[in-house]
């Protein structure tokens, strides 16, 4: 077991706001963790500070056992290779489906287009959307557009995969296309931390479960444990509510 | 004579001196939009640079300090108008330097220009969704590869409408620079007027030319913003029966 990152006494405060409290989580390498927790729980927030959307108030990220926030360390190579997928997909408006999947690695990497575009043409085949090259992000659909991202992202080459909601803002016709892009990467053995509400993803894909309440982290398990015989009384009660919906 | 024959008669006579005239007043309004329009860019540039707690108080203080001088200078070139700036600066320090005056007066407009361009370029981007800026952090792009490939691309389209705006604002108010006697439009049309004290025909020449000139701009500048929004239409390539088939969908608006 390698660990990829790992969090170390994470806090983070807007305000008088505690939102995360404590967080000591390690990734290894090939996890699959589904984050899951009701809204407000801070979720979000422990997946942005990873790769640092969000600064956090106190304690320590590692990645590869290298404190992220060091000097030391450049924040845009860790940013290239912890790849992110948005609720919102954050596609860049002004270019179209291949460009957003080239441009950033020739800017970032410093790839040549061609050999930025045989990258991106390979991952936006895998996802599905090679067909769909010449469309700019406003004629996609929500599905087409977070799989165009989830091929954005990959065509960085990331070591790990982080996805915040990224079935939440869909149609609920084309969660299935995210969902199961999703799960083919999980089967490559990409690390992967996936906040979701889709109960059967975190149960059938995941490795292990993460269950947070109020900023902290009230349980983990694999999800046979967490799903078939949940120890914490808040776990279970976020759960029947979810499951009875 | 009648209104209708004495424009004949000053056009006649004085055609040259309107189309000088009229292009000296383009010649203001297009360099001086354009110099204002960097000059916005820049400051607007600058100003929205973030400041992290990473920072060294050195950057900061800097940054401060900068923002401080470039808000003073957006604050009053806004605050005063044109043709006192104009009266001040040309024959306060461009007189005194034997600058000529229409390089005076270009330097005027696009100082003037990018007061206003700064604000406008500013609120651009932040029109700009925040996401598209998470979505570029994210996946390891710099600020400054962020601000010119993502943001500012999408900001310059949505301010479109201001430039024009600014466009034509500065070709009608270049007129105020006859006051530090550039032979523009609003010049020339006073002197053709002049010289039978017939200033209604000569106004009317001269409105009707700034009516043409702002009516092209803006048909010019509309054209533009649709080139920037790219093809209503796409080509998927291949279909599941034959790869080589182009499949053309036309964008719903």
């Amino acid at each position: 077991m390698e660990p990829v990152i790992e969090l170390r006494h994470l806090e983070k405060s807007f305000g008088d706001n505690r939102v995360l409290v404590d967080i000591n989580m390690t990734v290894q390498r090939g996890e699959v963790i589904s984050v899951i927790g009701s809204s407000g729980s801070g979720k979000s927030t422990m997946l942005r500070c990873i790769n640092l959307l969000e600064t956090p108030s106190a304690g320590e990220i590692l990645f590869h056992g290298e404190n992220i926030q060091s000097p030391a360390t450049s924040l845009t190579a860790y940013r290239a290779k912890v790849g992110m997928v948005f609720q919102q997909f954050n596609l860049f408006g002004n270019m179209t489906v291949l460009a957003n999947c080239v441009k950033p690695q020739m800017l970032v990497l410093k790839r040549s287009r061609q050999e930025a575009t045989a990258v991106a043409m390979e991952y936006l085949r895998k996802v599905g959307m090679d067909a769909y090259i010449n469309a700019r992000p406003a004629q996609l659909s929500g599905g087409q557009k977070q799989r165009v991202a989830i091929a954005r992202a990959l065509s960085m080459d990331p070591e790990v995969m982080l996805f915040d909601e990224p079935t939440s803002a869909l149609d609920p016709e084309t969660v299935d296309d995210v969902l199961s892009v999703m799960r083919e990467l999980a089967g490559t053995g990409m690390t992967m931390i996936v906040v979701t509400h889709e109960m059967a993803f975190a149960r059938d894909v995941s490795t292990r479960v993460i269950f947070m309440d109020r900023g902290v982290i009230a349980e983990e398990g694999t999800p046979e444990e967490i799903f078939g015989a949940p120890k914490e009384e808040r776990t279970r009660e976020f759960l029947s509510r979810y499951l009875r919906s | 004579m009648n209104t209708f024959q004495w424009i004949g008669k000053l056009l006649s006579e004085y055609w040259l001196s309107f189309l000088r005239g009229m292009g000296s007043t383009l010649l203001m309004a297009i360099v001086g939009t354009a110099v204002g329009f960097l000059i916005g860019l820049l400051i607007a540039m600058v100003r929205t640079i973030p400041v992290g707690p990473g920072d060294t108080p050195f950057r900061r203080g800097l940054l401060r300090g900068v923002n401080a001088v470039l808000a003073a200078y957006v604050e009053i070139i806004r605050g005063t108008p044109m043709m006192v700036q104009a009266l001040i600066i040309h024959y306060g320090l461009f007189v005194p330097m034997k600058v000529p005056s229409m390089l005076s007066a270009i330097i005027i407009i696009s100082f003037n220009t990018g007061a206003y361009m700064a604000e406008i370029v500013r609120g651009g981007i932040i029109s700009v969704d925040k996401g598209q800026f998470e979505g570029a952090h994210a996946i390891g792009m710099s600020h400054r590869q962020t601000m010119t490939h993502v943001i500012l691309p999408q900001a310059i389209r949505n301010i479109m409408p201001s430039i024009g705006n600014e466009f034509v604002v500065n070709i009608k108010d270049s007129s105020v620079l006859s006051v530090i006697a550039i032979t523009e439009l609003m010049f020339v049309s006073k002197q053709a007027g002049g010289a039978y004290a017939k200033f209604v025909p000569a106004y009317l020449i001269c409105a009707f030319i700034y009516f043409v000139l702002t009516f092209t701009v803006t048909r010019i500048l509309r054209y533009l913003e649709k080139k920037m929004d790219g093809n209503a239409s796409y080509t998927i390539c291949g279909s599941q029966s034959d790869p080589a088939a182009e499949i053309h969908v036309k964008r719903e608006v």
